[in-house]
């Protein structure tokens, strides 16, 4: 018993160290707009978010040891088989959702409602435990880009495509499909506010352009003979690629507005401060005010292009030439530490 | 061909590399060997104009590094402490990335990754990502990218190590072979046998300072025993409980 309390201890501390995922879903401008914005829509809203939360945190706790070494430290059967059942007991969801179990026995939360929380919990459960590897073979055919950035931004796509913003912004971009579709008589404003809502998926993203390179990739940028502005242009094409299809069934004016709007003011805290993120999670930003101010930019630069002129989008795109240029030299300034 | 003057890197309260002076010629196989934390990835970083010095000169390729670090990193291949890798690219296209940035048309890139993947026994595993490759896979990996340019200098962060014996002589024999041709090599590196049959220069460094620096034929002893003189002596602890009965 003592083997089996010291492994749920260490988990537990690995556990409370990791706690990115709750951050990224706080440091991500979509939830905090959609927080600010959604007061009035009621408790169903912050379900949906806090179910999205939860997703990523519903994870296994035994994957956080390795496989090799859980299957070399000298366990009994009948111990193994413990840790198997008390782990789960480590991540605060399973907490939740006995929780939550207890109020669907009372009646506060109806049995279905309780069972689709649980089942969405489990499957993420399950899922955690099969065999991942990053990248993964799904994403090797990548489209060639010309010139000689193409594997960067082939890399750099294969980078946006792990993170959840992304999956969050097609989801939405496919809701507008779905509504061209069926012709739904939505008035004008709704389109542009959607556009805004699916940059503003991605553009916590273009605030960590670096977050999934890791160390050795930071390592290669510096030892590549690129200007930093090519660096940070690969980051920006790869995002655009993506951004600005996902805004086609929407306005993709004001969407490629708004997308390079999030990526000029991304850069500051993509090169100041670069925070590492995690794959399969929501990217963390640089901060609630910054957040605001970011998203504030994007919904200017969309309106102004979908309600005034398109000519708005050349502001937009030397705004973006602008900041490409100068935080490509501050990245290319040698690292102090 | 690599020159440093008075070279001194501090990192707050810890002095890293202490009044280095160093010079390589070309053609020359630099070894530069020391124990852990004693600055030779420092040192290795300077030279490459991966971190600035606190003070002090450094000259690579005839240019300054600080004042030309573009131009520089157009001239040498490095294999980083890291290995610089990206776990969202293959083998194959870490390989193009290089030919494509260091300005190689595609079929000339194409031709020398060919070479290099199979010199190297990479070419199972060209499709893999670096995420999802081995240690030595990855650092057979990074060290193809560094030869790739035909760099004019080569700098290795501990290129011997995690590689197997095979790919351990191939790249000893491409190493001496590139430097014949004048490319000059700077490596660190723990396994004193591979460097002692390689090495045309042996530098020593112990607490950020330069403790031995000439050919391996001056050497006085074996290398090895040569270094524990000098940098660091084994000392075998008696782990009384080591072996002793426990269940």
């Amino acid at each position: 018993m003592a083997r089996i309390t010291a492994i749920l201890r260490a988990l537990g501390l690995a556990y409370r160290r990791d706690q990115r995922s709750l951050e990224s879903v706080v440091g991500n401008n979509f939830f905090l707009v959609t927080a600010c914005l959604l007061q009035s829509a009621g408790g169903f809203i912050y379900l949906l978010i806090g179910v999205v939360l939860l997703f990523p945190l519903s994870t296994d706790p035994l994957r956080k040891i390795p496989a090799s070494r859980l299957a070399l430290w000298p366990l009994e059967p009948g111990e193994r088989r413990l840790l198997r059942a008390v782990s789960p007991w480590v991540n605060p969801v399973s907490w939740v959702v006995a929780g939550l179990a207890v109020w669907a026995i009372r009646g506060k939360v109806s049995f279905g409602l309780w069972a689709a929380f649980a089942g969405l919990c489990l499957a993420a459960f399950l899922l955690s435990d099969l065999p991942f590897t990053p990248g993964g073979t799904v994403w090797l055919h990548v489209p060639q880009f010309p010139g000689r950035w193409n594997q960067l931004i082939r890399k750099n796509l294969r980078e946006m495509v792990c993170t959840l913003d992304f999956y969050c912004a097609a989801l939405m971009s496919l809701g507008a499909l779905i509504c061209r579709a069926i012709r739904l008589p939505l008035p004008p404003e709704a389109f542009v506010a959607m556009t805004v809502l699916v940059v503003l998926a991605l553009s916590s993203y273009a605030q960590c352009l670096f977050g999934l390179d890791g160390a050795g990739g930071l390592a290669r940028y510096r030892l590549l003979p690129l200007r930093g502005w090519e660096i940070l242009a690969a980051k920006d094409v790869a995002f655009l690629v993506v951004a600005i299809p996902l805004t086609l069934p929407l306005s993709p004016l004001a969407g490629t507005a708004a997308a390079l709007i999030a990526l000029a003011v991304g850069h500051a805290p993509t090169v100041n401060r670069p925070r590492p993120q995690s794959r399969w999670r929501f990217s963390t930003g640089a901060g609630l005010i910054f957040g605001l101010i970011h998203a504030a930019c994007m919904a200017m630069a969309a309106s102004s292009v979908y309600f005034s002129s398109s000519l708005f989008l050349l502001p937009c795109v030397a705004a973006w030439a602008g900041s490409t240029w100068y935080y490509g030299r501050r990245l290319e300034a040698p690292a102090v530490d | 061909m690599i020159s440093c003057r008075n070279l001194t890197r501090r990192f707050v309260d810890f002095l890293a590399v202490n009044q280095l002076n160093l010079t390589v010629t070309q053609g020359a196989i630099c070894a530069f060997l020391g124990p852990n934390g004693a600055g030779k990835s420092t040192t290795l970083k300077l030279l490459t104009g991966l971190l600035p010095p606190s003070s002090g000169s450094i000259t690579v390729c005839g240019m300054n590094v600080a004042a030309n670090p573009l131009e520089l990193k157009r001239r040498i291949g490095v294999l980083p402490e890291d290995l610089g890798l990206f776990d969202d690219l293959t083998v194959d296209e870490h390989l193009l990335l290089t030919g494509s940035v260091y300005g190689i048309d595609k079929r000339e890139t194409r031709a020398r990754t060919a070479q290099l993947l199979h010199a190297l026994s990479l070419e199972h595993g060209r499709h893999t990502f670096a995420g999802a490759c081995s240690h030595g896979m990855r650092k057979k990996t990074a060290f193809a990218m560094a030869l790739l340019p035909n760099p004019r200098a080569l700098f290795l962060d501990e290129p011997f190590e995690a590689i197997d014996p095979v790919t351990s002589k191939i790249m000893r024999d491409l190493l001496v072979a590139v430097a014949r041709r004048g490319v000059t090599v700077f490596l660190t590196s723990h396994i004193l046998s591979v460097v002692e049959q390689i090495a045309t220069q042996v530098v020593m460094i112990r607490k950020g300072r330069i403790v031995w620096d000439s050919p391996p034929a001056e050497l006085p002893l074996t290398l090895e025993q040569h270094y524990f003189d000098l940098v660091e002596t084994p000392v075998v602890e008696e782990l009384s409980w080591l072996g002793s009965p426990q269940f």
